[in-house]
């Protein structure tokens, strides 16, 4: 879980394109969306996307997205428990 | 003096429920819905995505769908008069893309190919074929295009210094807007229901609509309808969400209503822009509440439920749809709508229906994203009270210059001078740094190269007046767009068989998403437009500020820029494909009104569409020589000349340029400008900058073993050769 994190936070770096933000800046359990990091419904958008692409994860209603990008560690939580990385990761624990 | 009232004499349409006004009132008076799954193209999606598409016209792979699409519309238009119309505006987003999204599929690196790629490439397409010899306009604001090229239109009827213009809007479905607005989760996948209590986005679609417009003083025996008003607004607030209260959008309603004379309480009709989504519909309600205050709502509709959102055509086909209101007593009903919203303010008519009294006045409204804003005002030929507008034979207009900038290969307007002091070329693409000086990395982390540039421009230009006197209207002509994210979107979509795009990429490969950008950080409400006409982008913004923002007492900005892209640029810019150098780079001006005081003045004095028809130079020289008042005034009042002639236009701009000197007997210094600044298409934005620094310094830098580099308190001009003649005077 600490792993996925961690590349959690480098991908929605190199997504959003915070290059001024390092990991250590990232709390995990600060607010992701309208937070201190500026990030809005575009930026969003834009990891949907991304999670959809790198781990088949489908998030297609505003209700669930705001579950999910509640903070870095309830996103990295469903992508743990929904994505296809996900399932195979949990198979090996 | 007397008094210009405007017309529609003529138009045309086609969209997914009929060809042609016959066609399409039948439609309407039936609520034929006509939103399929899309079958034009393959897509990703299965089963496909609901579209609005013209299933009469096949998908080709030789001729972008816009510019046929405009093209039917404009032959119904033109189809009672054989003579050609003064000026072409027509307003469109999509262009060529089309075509070029599947030449860039198949790798195609012909350059020949792209040559209808450009937004500005539909109006010429047009005016080639109507034989269109004047000012030709293209508008990229967005979804509210078609209005915004319509008020353009307007107003230059109301100037008096043309009598008919060929205007509308244009726009068809693509994988860019197919896909992009998928990725913003926009779409309705059971397709657009406006203003329904379960509506969940719209429908992407395609269309044209086009009107021949006619100054008179009378209505003419062929009038259909009166097009009496027009207002232009930027909501300021976000590059793809509207203002939360419609603010924007109140005010363009408002604004049009002023500018057409009457009241709220004589609106019989409003065509609604609706497309279907939650924000937008929820906006445009509330907007529309606070137009009529305690007064009630008219008849409204929208008719996105029937044939979609067909993007720089729905305001032009609102307007028709408006028009059938105002002179056939159809209002179209609200298509899709079955079960009203009680969160909205407002209940559209959901079916057909004849209004209890005649229509006198309609409202068309067009929102879209940047923020911007288009509402126009439709009146009946003869019911109307309209005394038209006061036209007068006055002295061209200038705006005051009252701030500079510019940026290319070399640096900044100081770097840029000290290689001309040295008579060496600036070109060269725009180094980073230059925008970094404006802007954070936070703050630019959305913005590609191009809205980087024209943000930094305008800041620049600005200075420290940005502080207690913002620019209220933006105007900025760009050939190309935000290439970076085009060309991103499109990678990213195809290296992924069409699953994933960026909808952050989408929304910047908008052309007047840098201009959106600008308002939001100066908080210009008033209009923002983005011309694109190819090299001449930057002069259409000129004009285009001075029809709209000519005798405000606000301040306005105008930017010309664009952005070298590796791939797209020399596939898309035929004088980039032939230039050594690859360039980029552009300009600023910060302008008032003429009684501002200030070190010079700027106006646009000639645009013409000239093509490339060697037999008619001597017309179109003997054109630029009147614009300018006479071979006597242009010896007179400047001291030297910057010429513009793109690398393509060479051989035929080099003759033009000739057939000008031999007409004018110009004694003093031509300087061929684009050897400096290298070859993109809005180079003359640099140019322009250039003669502010010229008039105010007096000079010209460097030395000519001919001519002396003192101005000796005359004026700068600028001309551009090539498929357009234009003309720019700057004046101390």
């Amino acid at each position: 879980m600490d792993q996925l994190i961690i590349e959690l936070k480098q991908k929605i770096i190199e997504t959003l394109n915070l290059i001024d933000i390092t990991l250590e800046d990232m709390d995990q359990d600060a607010q992701l969306i309208g937070g201190d990091l500026g990030l809005d419904s575009i930026d969003v958008l834009e990891l949907v996307m991304m999670l959809e692409k790198e781990y088949g994860v489908e998030i297609d209603n505003k209700e669930l997205g705001v579950k999910v990008f509640a903070s870095v560690t309830s996103l990295a939580e469903y992508v743990f428990n929904n994505g296809l990385s996900g399932e195979t990761r949990a198979k090996t624990v | 003096m007397h008094r210009l009232r405007v017309f529609i004499t003529s138009m045309g349409i086609i969209g997914p429920v009929g060809q042609g006004i016959g066609e399409t009132i039948d439609s309407v008076q039936k609520s034929t819905a006509a939103i399929k799954p899309l079958h034009l193209f393959p897509a990703s999606h299965i089963p496909p995505l609901p579209v609005g598409q013209i299933t009469a016209v096949p998908w080709a792979t030789d001729m972008p769908r816009t510019h046929t699409l405009a093209l039917m519309a404009s032959r119904d238009a033109m189809k009672d008069t054989c003579e050609a119309p003064d000026a072409v505006v027509i307003g469109t987003t999509t262009g060529g893309i089309s075509l070029t999204e599947e030449l860039l599929k198949s790798q195609i690196q012909d350059v020949r190919r792209y040559a209808l790629h450009s937004a500005g490439s539909v109006a010429e397409y047009i005016a080639r074929h109507v034989g269109c010899n004047g000012p030709v306009l293209t508008v990229s604001t967005a979804c509210s295009s078609g209005n915004t090229a319509l008020k353009i239109a307007l107003e230059m009827l109301r100037s008096g210094k043309v009598n008919r213009v060929l205007a509308g809007g244009a726009d068809s479905l693509c994988r860019l807007t197919y896909y992009g607005f998928d990725s913003l989760q926009l779409v309705d996948v059971k397709g657009a229901r406006p203003f329904d209590f379960n509506r969940r986005g719209m429908s992407v679609g395609e269309g044209a609509a086009m009107f021949l417009l006619t100054a008179a003083e009378t209505p003419p025996e062929n009038a259909i309808a009166e097009l009496l008003g027009g207002g232009l607004s930027c909501d300021a607030y976000h590059p793809a969400a509207p203002h939360p209260q419609g603010d924007g959008a109140l005010c363009a309603m408002q604004k049009a209503i002023a500018d057409a004379g009457i009241s709220p309480d004589e609106i019989g009709y409003i065509h609604l822009h609706g497309t279907g989504t939650v924000d937008n519909d929820l906006t445009e309600a509330r907007a529309i509440r606070s137009l009529f205050g305690d007064l009630p709502v008219p008849p409204c509709s929208s008719t996105k439920g029937a044939y979609g959102h067909t993007m720089a055509a729905s305001g032009a086909m609102g307007t028709v749809m408006s028009i059938f209101g105002v002179t056939r007593g159809i209002l179209p009903g609200n298509t899709g709508l079955h079960d009203p919203d009680p969160a909205l303010p407002l209940t559209p008519i959901s079916v057909p229906t004849q209004p209890e009294a005649p229509v006198r006045f309609a409202l068309s409204n067009a929102f879209g994203f940047g923020g911007n804003n288009a509402v126009l005002v439709i009146g009946h030929p003869t019911r109307s009270k309209n005394t038209g507008t006061t036209v007068a034979a006055t002295p061209p207009v200038f705006f005051s210059v009252l701030g500079s900038a510019c940026l290319g290969g070399a640096g900044d307007i100081k770097c840029i001078i000290e290689r001309m002091a040295q008579d060496e070329p600036f070109a060269g693409t725009v180094p980073p740094a230059e925008f970094t000086r404006y802007l954070s990395e936070r703050h630019a982390r959305r913005m590609k190269r191009l809205t980087r540039m024209t943000l930094s421009l305008a800041i620049a230009a600005c200075g420290e007046k940005e502080a207690t006197d913002s620019p209220v209207s933006v105007f900025f002509g760009t050939g190309w767009g935000g290439l970076s994210e085009t060309h991103d979107f499109l990678e990213k979509l195809f290296e992924s068989d069409e699953r994933f795009t960026s909808p952050t990429d989408f929304i910047g490969s908008v052309h007047n998403a840098s201009a959106g950008h600008v308002a939001i950080h100066f908080k210009a409400g008033g209009p923002n437009v983005t011309t694109t006409g190819g090299n001449c982008s930057f002069e259409q913004a000129l004009m285009s500020a001075d029809l709209l923002a000519g005798r405000d007492r606000d301040p306005l900005l105008v930017v010309g820029a664009d952005e070298y892209h590796p791939t797209l640029s020399p596939l898309f810019d035929p004088s980039v494909a032939i230039s050594e150098t690859p360039s980029d780079g552009g300009g600023a001006l910060y302008l008032g009104p003429e009684t501002t005081p200030s070190a010079c003045r700027i106006r646009t004095a000639c645009l013409d569409y000239a093509g490339t028809d060697e037999q008619d130079i001597p017309n179109r020289i003997g054109h630029l020589v009147e614009q300018l008042g006479g071979v006597q005034r242009i010896r007179d009042q400047f001291g030297t000349i910057l010429v513009g002639i793109p690398a393509f236009h060479r051989d035929i701009g080099q003759r033009q340029l000739d057939a000008f000197l031999s007409a004018s007997g110009y004694p003093r210094r031509i300087i061929d400008y684009r050897r400096y600044t290298g070859e993109f298409a809005s180079a003359s934005a640099v140019a322009a900058v250039l003669a502010v620094s010229f008039v105010k310094a007096d000079e010209v830098p460097g030395t000519h073993p001919r001519y002396p580099t003192p101005l000796g308190g005359c004026g700068v001009l600028i001309l551009g050769f090539g498929d357009y003649i234009t003309a720019m005077e700057v004046l101390p």
